[in-house]
């Protein structure tokens, strides 16, 4: 066990962790951040999403140990209010069905935007086509990123 | 979470009474209204703000400020209950959607009678339970405001939340009649239910009430609980079907950091940390000794074997015709729910608090009474939100786990099934072969059809029984062929099988869908023109002619909206394909390409009669959610066994559609003023087919076994 040091959402927080823990379990059971969720633990569904210094990773691949000083974005922090554009746009396109793989979908969009304001459709295909939605809410995540984005090229 | 306190002293009126209405509460026995005697005495438990809540049921509420609660019984999957619910309360209570919040019912037989949903029953089973429970609601607020004018309540309007008196001039919000309404006599008889044409929220398009819980982070779904002091748990479990614990070595187990304990439980060997990651790691450690048991060289090529086995003589072809014959293999199918299977049990000596998501809360608190030898009420069940239910959450061994450990650790405990436990120990969509045969007579039209299913039904977990029928109706095939039957044979098998969004229809109906396909073909059609041709009945009786004209119309709509017949670019086909059932219809016209030799979807067309729309943008999902279940498990899914286990692992080797290869989707909802029908699942079985037809129009060649793979084609 030792301690870390992270940023998490603007605060700084310490955690006592194996080094090999996932990002994943210490925003969870450590942090009480559940709003990243687990799906697989094999980077392979995106439900576990988050921002590193801005940038979609997938929280279930990186351990404690090798977060530094990069500073982790969750889905709770991604707006103070609740209104970040991909947030009121997810909800006016009426898009979560059980909810569950959302965050990771937002998170992932909200990377995409911030490297990229105007993705193409196959910009938007290359990031969420790899991430999980098992109630197919494909087609209003695809709405909802082109209504935000101002429609894609 | 309700804060509803001991109800069992209160007494109960049932105010949805009547002959007629108590039939359709068969299912929702005591849907009752508390505590009347103690509002009467003045002793209403519900003050807030200084004044006093109306509460006359156990399902709404009405604070002084105008809000209203609506306790939502049926858990929501996704299926979108908790907000298509409320609405139904909403609209006869007659209150703006904005006043209306929705809370989370426990689980409690007495108060609420059974709770679960499956079946596609959510909206079909309450919109006239829940519609009378607002309307009552509202009744005793107009009898309340003509108390307080003096007036006869005959004369009293209302609308979003206010009660107006004849002339308009005077009105009370519902909040200011909250104190008189509690003291107003239960309406019992006569609920008047508004006209489908004064509707203000039934058949809007309405978002979820969860959506900005879900996009904040906020949302709590089983696996998010943690309560003071719980430990996490994850459970070595059985590599094969049948397969027995030896003995385990758990040395190195409880070297792991955070490892607190090892301990043997009914489905395996639990490992227990003090976080999730303590868990699965302690399980890498652990060395268990199996005995594989019985099923050890089980697998999927001898499961078909069997399957194949069991294929009887077909019905006898009339003579002179023109006869074909086809066969189809299905695989199991995993529900892969996004949120694996998981609860959170404290388990005392004298009392048990359960927290899960479950499609099944009822059956799950009678499971963890039984097992603890407790009765229903020391047991306090939370339903949280279901990450996906898909029918996987209809069995709740996932509780028994949690309440097994806890109960040995005597602390709370978070049992969670990591990806691979959840793929490997489903209850899976059994694997079948299904065996048709048609005829067609010289002038395309067909004379003879014959239908075998046989299925792998589960042992495992749940008992599975063998047997096969006789040729019988057709339950889910309505086309007007003379002659037609179907037999069902089953094999009993070690694999453990469950409902799957669905259910029968996903082998059944695709099979049937295909096949008929091929005899249009044989016949020399149009296969949208033939199947047209068919759902024509006079001889039929009226609700088969209802049945049938509401599955052309899905069916004709489907063709208009995608154009059907109209040229396509080359290499480019259509197929279409219809379902009836569950009280819905559904069509679906897909259009695909083959290219590099790969299938490139390009359109789906998902057309439904659900009769009253109740919300419209939850119908639209739940096409758009059964679009893609129907193109995942057409073209990429699959469970397959091998030495009595399963081989799927995780998402890279159970592929699931995913956005870069999805089609444009389009729903289009029929206008009805038809009784629901059901929406969970109307809308998966004519997808996978209507891929299979566009496969043969773009290619010629034929689906023989899902999911569909070029280099199978015949």
């Amino acid at each position: 066990m030792a301690l870390f040091k992270i940023n998490v959402n603007g605060s700084e927080r310490s955690v006592e962790a194996v080094p090999d823990m996932p990002l994943l379990w210490v925003l969870r059971d450590l942090l009480d951040l559940t709003g990243s969720k687990y799906g697989c633990g094999i980077g392979a569904c995106g439900a576990c999403t988050v921002l590193l210094d801005g940038a979609e990773q997938q929280s279930c691949q990186v351990p404690i140990s090798s977060i530094g000083k990069k500073k982790v974005t969750t889905i709770e922090g991604l707006s103070k209010d609740g209104k970040h554009p991909l947030q009121k746009a997810w909800i006016e396109h009426d898009v979560p069905q059980c909810g569950y793989c959302q965050a990771g979908q937002i998170m992932a969009a909200a990377a995409l935007l911030h490297k990229n304001p105007h993705p193409t459709e196959a910009d938007i295909e290359d990031v969420l086509g790899n991430h999980i939605c098992r109630c197919g809410t494909y087609q209003r995540i695809r709405d909802a990123v082109k209504a935000v984005a101002g429609g894609a090229k | 979470m309700s804060n509803r306190k001991d109800v069992s002293r209160r007494s109960f009126i049932q105010i949805v009474g009547g002959a007629g209405a108590s039939l359709v509460l068969g299912s929702f026995a005591s849907l009752a209204c508390a505590d009347v005697d103690d509002k009467l005495k003045g002793k209403s438990a519900s003050d807030k703000k200084g004044g006093v809540a109306f509460e006359p049921n156990a399902l709404v509420r009405v604070d002084p400020d105008g809000k209203v609660t609506v306790t939502i019984v049926a858990p929501d999957a996704g299926q979108g209950s908790r907000t298509v619910l409320a609405m139904l309360v909403a609209e006869e209570l007659d209150v703006d959607w904005h006043q209306v919040q929705v809370v989370q019912a426990q689980t409690n037989q007495t108060l609420y009678g059974y709770q679960g949903i499956g079946g596609s029953g959510t909206v079909k089973s309450q919109f006239p339970v829940l519609r009378k429970v607002g309307a009552a609601t509202r009744m005793m607020l107009v009898a309340a405001a003509a108390k307080t004018w003096n007036v006869d309540a005959a004369s009293l309007k209302t609308s979003k939340g206010h009660v107006h008196s004849a002339d308009g001039k005077k009105s009370l919000s519902y909040g200011e009649l909250t104190a008189v309404a509690s003291t107003m006599p239960v309406p019992t008889t006569e609920i008047v239910l508004k006209k489908p044409e004064d509707f203000k929220i039934i058949g809007k398009a309405t978002t979820r009430v969860d959506n900005p819980d879900v996009v904040t982070g906020k949302a709590m779904y089983g696996l998010d609980v943690k309560v003071p002091g719980m430990v996490y748990a994850v459970i070595a479990r059985t590599p094969a079907f049948g397969a027995t614990l030896k003995g385990f070595d758990d040395s190195e187990a409880r070297k792991v950091p955070g490892v607190i304990d090892v301990v043997k439980v009914g489905s395996g060997v639990a490992v227990v940390g003090t976080n999730t990651w303590a868990a699965i790691s302690g399980r890498k450690a652990l060395k268990v000794d199996w005995d594989m048991g019985p099923n050890a060289d089980l697998n999927s090529a001898k499961i078909l074997e069997q399957l194949k086995g069991a294929v009887g003589p077909h019905k006898e072809m009339p003579e002179g015709g023109k006869v074909i014959e086809a066969t189809f293999d299905f695989p199991y199918l995993s529900h892969a729910t996004m949120e694996p299977m998981n609860a959170v049990a404290d388990v005392h000596e004298d009392r048990c608090t359960i927290w899960t998501g479950s499609q099944q809360p009822t059956g799950a608190l009678g499971q963890a009474a039984q097992m603890l030898g407790l009765k229903p009420e020391q047991i306090t069940l939370n339903v949280m939100l279901l990450g996906g239910g898909f029918g996987r959450r209809l069995s709740n061994e996932y509780v028994a786990d949690a309440v097994s450990v806890s109960k040995l650790v005597k602390k709370p405990v978070k049992v969670m099934w990591t990806r691979e436990d959840d793929m490997k120990h489903d209850n899976y969509r059994t694997t079948c072969h299904a065996a048709l045969k048609g005829a067609v007579d010289a002038s395309g039209n067909p004379v003879g059809w014959s239908h075998q299913t046989i299925t792998a039904e589960g042992g495992g977990r749940r008992g599975g029984g063998g047997g096969a029928s006789a040729f019988g109706n057709t339950p889910d095939f309505h086309y007007n062929i003379p002659g037609k039957g179907q037999r069902q044979a089953r094999v009993p098998t070690a694999v453990p099988t469950g409902a799957w969004r669905s259910v029968e229809h996903t082998i059944q109906s695709v099979a049937n869908e295909c096949f008929v396909d091929e005899l249009a073909h044989a016949a020399g059609k149009d296969p949208f023109e033939f199947r047209r041709s068919l759902l024509v009945n006079d001889q039929a009786s009226d609700g088969e002619k209802e049945i049938l004209h509401r599955l052309k119309h899905v069916l004709e709509t489907a063709a208009d909206k995608a154009g059907w017949g109209t040229p396509l670019p080359a290499g480019h086909g259509r197929g279409i394909a219809c379902f009836a059932g569950y009280g819905s219809f559904a069509a679906h016209v897909i259009e695909l390409s083959v290219e590099n030799n790969k299938i490139k979807l390009h359109r789906a067309v998902c057309v439904v009669d659900c009769g009253v729309a109740v919300n419209p943008k939850g119908v639209e999902a739940q096409m758009q959610g059964a679009c893609t279940d129907g193109l995942a498990t057409a073209l990429r899914a699959a469970i397959t066994i091998d030495k009595g286990g399963v081989v799927e692992n995780s998402w890279p080797d159970f592929q699931w559609m995913t956005l870069d290869a999805m089609p444009k989707v389009e729903v289009h909802i029929i206008p009805s003023d038809n009784y629901p029908g059901g929406m969970g699942e109307p809308g998966y079985p004519s997808v996978p087919p209507a891929v299979a037809n566009a496969l043969f129009a773009a290619t010629g060649k034929r689906v023989r076994k899902f999911p569909i793979r070029l280099e199978e084609l015949v």
